[in-house]
């Protein structure tokens, strides 16, 4: 109990500590890299606490997405490495009070939500493992292809906006003027 | 026994102890070397460096050896030391069949230019590796292409070049340092001065390693300024190496290259102000790159000695991500003809300059003896010899497939083929210097790789498509022309070549290269019949051409295409000469083919062309 | 203990394996070659390359080796025989070897060089192809299992290895472990002849030794995989459990060695291409076909 306590604070200290790095690096790389490690914390957290598939797939996850995001970042940052020195934290004001009350409403619902019984052990992994997917394949499903299918829209769409339409007019143009 | 006679010019720093010993006895037992030129110039001497118990590295990061084979031109010999300094120590120079270069340390061991020579120095070598790997004071290396000097540019303002630090007269901001040696090129394409843009040129020129591409120039501890020439690479034991500094930059200032790093935080300026700094603002008048994302650039030299390209050559690539901007091929070993040969004053023994055309084209020795041999008969006022002339275009086939097969196996190297390389390095070596006998007795050896390679997966689908040429090419010489559906061959002009029966190939599908593979194979075969057909091969001699005058015009189809030469004798000398290459019109294809391909792809194609930067002609 | 065996099995065959692939490029069969190589490595200096991004360019070949090991330590060498029987172990291998490519980005990024930088993301681009390859087949595996246990993947193969029941996912897992393991023809982000070592190329001395082994290692590993996922894992006749599972592994990776020894190094774009439009159909496939015999062969 108390070695799983201390886990868990570790994990948790240490999905801060990338966390605040992603914006103390001026390298885009190495901010994408921190949220990464940031992300394998919390599922390392996961891990902690005994749900074992979210936790291992959580880290799984999160190592493709953000190298993914990388990419992103360092395609359409002109300074991926950081050379000027670039602030990552922008509008600070702002940031710092809205931090503040993300801090409060999350221990606030922590501590004033009705959690339920306490249970006294968990259900082993692979039952774990075996609910899960049941109940993904059961009522959740039509939530989770939702979200799915949203976010891959939104990825589409917004990579396709972000790239400008080329035609072979303009090809032309940008070959002569170069 | 002293301990410095017995260490290396390139030991590493450390007291001799038993386990230095066992660590020098491992070097010695795995030795890896880079060879300048390049793994093909090896070939054609005949030399199997595999076979003498050393690996062939692809890197100076992996080598332990830096094997120079023959003289090398001024600029290679920059760059081998440039190579050198690359290598982590302990390290060592074995120079075959040449004087050591000039900017390099004296040569640890030296021999001649044969198999038996190699084995023997390769066992000296590994006696010295094993004995001076360590030493407690080694040499420093520098040379002065090593050599950076820092000045002071505006980040704002590039045209704000001093020497001293301070502030910019312009604007007053602090300059910054960089190296020096760059040029200006870089502002050319750069709207508004470059400013909100990292527009980066970097040249450092020799091998790949020393690109350091400022864009991702991460080091945040000094983020602000690079810091100038004071950023050496740290060696993590050696503390005494200061020159490492500058040997892993290397910028020329002979040549107008060199690290241009202007870079300013976007939007490092108002995001205090703002809040956000926008994008799109920042950006939009950048130029883009066929993806439509504002492009950073960074030109990375492939060459001269790229395990993927042959030795010698300097391919220089203008990269956006790993597409192909714009690139261009230069020689750095290719003859001049202007500067020596063609003085007027300067006279050359007829023997003399058949000799000195066919070493300085070590691909194609026998084609540019033959053709030089020629030239200078022909000028002289002598008739060919008929049966001379079949043993000579014997030999002058024998090449070819020689030739072509290395090509197989730089094509084997450039696409990590291993089975390819080893298969077709054995069977040039085999037929080097092989009797007319010997080469037909290959020949199902040679029917076999044709057909192996005919039928290898993935291979049609890397090569198809690759390297095409424009439909509006020309001067296309050889088996580029033959393989772009062109009857072009000086053999076809040979009266001996009809008595041969020679029928020239041609490939009619699209000109990439794998209708150069296709065709260089068919002439694998082709050249085995016409040795076949011409009887025993023999190396071109000079006859003998007395006190003779006249100017002689010959051409000869050498592996890479008509070869042309015309000189003037004065009285048995060599008094000028104007020389035609394939080479020399193939490397200007380079920029068409690469621009706008993929990285593997655009090395595939200029692969495809077979360039020997010996056969451009300056 | 088991972990101790565990390990040694694992050295000892990326050992072997080192002894085979120096066998055939050099035709000379010395046990004592990796060895001397690994020496000659510690011997030798270790370069930092200029204005490196010193965290990264450190950390990557650590992290390539631990994430093998990782990946390794859920694989069972004979029944009990495994470090961690995880009830998610199928999903943990993909997990571990998922950090591969966090390494390679590390690697790439690093040495503040075009080849290395070029290599990196590459590898990120190759990443979109083989993913689906990993996963998918897996999931056919661990269907006919009804388990992620890989000690029940390994069981559930007693009467009929997975090859059999299900080659076409077999193909797909192999050519994608090849892509992980980025071993030619699948070789783009070390590519000798485009990228002079690309990701590896600025490594030298000790940091070039940790990446060697870590190299192998993640081939022993993906080998491995390919043992428990489709090669019925320890099982065999005569030989005891654990023989049966090495010489399967071994067996894998030096296949995998071989393979790139007679083909030329795919074209990026190829890889992406054939991996989307004819691997993942095929990969759904063969999750429909393994499905079918599920419901239909009792």
């Amino acid at each position: 109990m108390y070695a799983q306590a201390f886990f868990v604070a570790v994990f948790g200290l240490a999905a801060i500590g990338f966390g605040v790095a992603v914006f103390r690096t001026s390298s885009m790389v190495r901010s994408a890299l921190a949220l990464l490690f940031s992300q394998t914390a919390v599922g390392c957290m996961f891990l902690a606490m005994q749900t074992e598939f979210l936790g291992v797939l959580q880290i799984m996850m999160m190592a493709t997405e953000m190298s993914i995001m990388t990419i992103f970042m360092v395609m359409f940052m002109m300074d991926p490495g950081g050379l000027g020195g670039m602030d990552m934290s922008h509008q600070k004001r702002f940031s710092l009070g809205a931090g503040a009350i993300a801090a409060s409403v999350a221990i606030a619902v922590a501590l004033l939500a009705d959690w339920g019984p306490v249970t006294a052990e968990a259900p082993d992994a692979a039952m774990q493992t075996r609910a899960l997917g049941i109940e993904l394949l059961g009522r959740s499903m039509l939530i989770f292809e939702t979200a799915g299918v949203t976010i891959l829209t939104a990825m589409i769409a917004a990579t396709a906006v972000a790239i400008p339409v080329h035609t072979l007019a303009d090809n032309g143009d940008k070959e002569a003027s170069e | 026994m002293s301990e410095a006679v017995l260490a290396l010019a390139g030991a590493r720093k450390g007291r001799p102890s038993i386990l230095q010993r066992l660590v020098g006895q491992a070097l010695a037992r795995n030795l890896s070397c880079l060879i300048v030129p390049g793994p093909e110039v090896a070939l054609v001497h005949g030399l199997d460096v595999a076979a003498a118990g050393m690996r062939i590295a692809a890197t100076p990061r992996d080598a332990a050896v830096l094997l120079v084979i023959g003289e090398l031109s001024q600029k290679l010999d920059e760059a081998a030391a440039v190579l050198y300094a690359q290598m982590p120590r302990p390290r060592a120079i074995l120079v075959l069949g040449g004087p050591a270069p000039s900017s390099l340390p004296h040569a640890d061991v030296s021999a001649s230019l044969s198999q038996a020579e190699l084995i023997d120095a390769a066992g000296r070598l590994q006696r010295a590796l094993a004995e001076g790997a360590f030493a407690a004071s080694p040499e420093d290396f520098d040379a002065s292409v090593l050599q950076a000097r820092t000045e002071y540019v505006c980040p704002m303002h590039p045209e704000v070049v001093e020497d001293e630090p301070g502030s910019c007269p312009k604007c007053g901001m602090d300059l910054v340092a960089r190296e020096a040696g760059a040029d200006t090129g870089a502002e050319e394409t750069t709207p508004e001065h470059g400013h909100d843009h990292e527009h980066h040129k970097d040249h450092d020129h020799e091998h790949h390693h020393d690109d350091h591409k400022h864009h991702h120039d991460h080091h945040h501890a000094h983020g602000q300024h690079n810091g100038g020439t004071h950023e050496h690479s740290e060696h993590d034991h050696e503390g005494h190496e200061h020159h490492h500094g500058s040997e892993h930059h290397m910028e020329h200032h002979q040549e107008s290259s060199g690290g241009h790093e202007h870079h300013d935080h976007v939007g490092g300026h108002d995001h205090d102000a703002m809040g956000f700094m926008s994008m799109v603002e920042v950006t939009k008048d950048l130029p883009r790159s066929a993806d439509g994302l504002q492009m950073d650039w960074i030109e990375v030299p492939f060459g001269p000695v790229f395990p993927g390209l042959p030795g010698g050559l300097r391919l220089t690539l203008t990269l956006d991500g790993d597409g192909v901007t714009e690139g261009q091929a230069t020689s750095l070993v290719g003859m001049t003809t202007e500067g020596e040969d063609g003085d007027e004053g300067k006279e050359m023994d007829a023997e003399a300059f058949v000799e000195r055309l066919a070493s300085s084209m070590p691909l194609a020795s026998v084609s540019y003896r033959l053709l030089a041999c020629r030239a200078i008969e022909r000028a002289a006022g002598l008739e060919d010899d008929p049966a001379a002339a079949r043993a000579h275009a014997s030999a002058l086939e024998r090449e070819r497939i020689a030739s072509h097969l290395g090509w197989l196996a730089q094509l084997g190297r450039q696409l990590s083929f291993v089975w390819l390389t080893r298969r077709a390095t054995s069977l040039q070596l085999e037929t080097r210097h092989a009797n007319r006998d010997q080469l037909v007795a290959l020949r199902p050896a040679l029917r076999a790789l044709t057909v192996r390679l005919e039928r290898t997966p993935l291979l049609k689908a890397r090569l198809r498509g690759i390297g095409t040429l424009p439909g509006s090419s020309h001067d296309l010489r050889g088996p580029v022309a033959r393989a772009a559906g062109y009857r072009e061959d000086a053999r076809l002009a040979n009266a001996l070549y009809e008595d041969l029966r020679f029928e020239i190939r041609t490939e009619e599908s699209p000109p990439d290269a794998w209708a150069r593979l296709q065709v260089r194979l068919a002439e694998i075969t082709a050249s085995l019949d016409l040795v076949e057909a011409a009887g025993e091969p023999r190396l071109p001699t000079l006859r003998d051409i007395g006190s003779a005058s006249g100017t002689g015009e010959v051409t000869v189809e050498t592996p890479r295409g008509r070869a042309g030469l015309r000189l003037t004798l004065e009285r048995g000398q060599v008094t000028s000469l104007k020389m035609d290459t394939a080479c020399s019109h193939h490397i200007g294809l380079v920029a068409n083919l690469v621009e706008g391909r993929e990285l593997g792809d655009a090395l595939v194609a200029v692969g495809s062309l077979d360039l020997s930067p010996w056969e451009v002609i300056q | 203990m088991t972990v101790a065996v565990v390990l040694v099995a694992l050295l000892g065959s990326a050992w072997l394996l080192a002894v085979i692939e120096a066998w055939l490029t050099t035709g000379r069969l010395r046990p004592v070659a990796p060895l001397l190589a690994g020496l000659s490595h510690l011997g030798r200096e270790s370069l930092l390359p200029r204005k490196p991004d010193r965290l990264f360019f450190e950390t990557a070949p650590v992290l390539l080796l631990v994430v093998a090991v990782l990946g390794a330590a859920v694989l069972p060498l004979a029944p009990g025989l495994v470090i961690a029987d995880l009830a998610t172990g199928a999903l943990f291998v993909n997990t571990a070897l998922a950090y591969v490519l966090v390494a390679l980005i590390m690697a790439g990024w690093g040495p503040n060089g075009a080849y290395a930088m070029i290599g990196g993301w590459r590898f990120l681009g190759q990443l979109i192809a083989y993913a689906m390859l990993i996963v998918m087949p897996i999931t056919a595996v661990a269907m006919r299992a009804e388990s992620l246990l890989t000690t029940t993947i390994v069981g559930s193969q007693e009467g009929l290895w997975n090859i059999v029941y299900q080659p076409l996912g077999f193909v797909l897992f192999f050519i994608a472990a090849m892509a992980l393991a980025f071993r030619a023809p699948f070789d783009l982000p070390t590519a000798a002849g485009e990228l002079a070592g690309g990701v590896d190329a600025e490594y030298t001395g000790v940091r070039l030794a940790v990446l060697r082994l870590a190299r192998l290692v993640l081939v022993v590993t993906l080998a491995a995989a390919t043992t428990v996922f489709y090669l019925g894992g320890w099982h065999g006749p005569l030989l005891p459990p654990w023989a049966w599972s090495l010489i399967k592994t071994l067996a894998v990776a030096v296949s995998m060695l071989l393979a790139g020894r007679y083909l030329p190094r795919i074209r990026e774009a190829d890889l992406m291409r054939w991996c989307w439009t004819l691997g993942i159909p095929l990969a759904l496939l063969n999750i429909f076909i393994v499905g079918l015999l599920i419901l239909v062969v009792p």
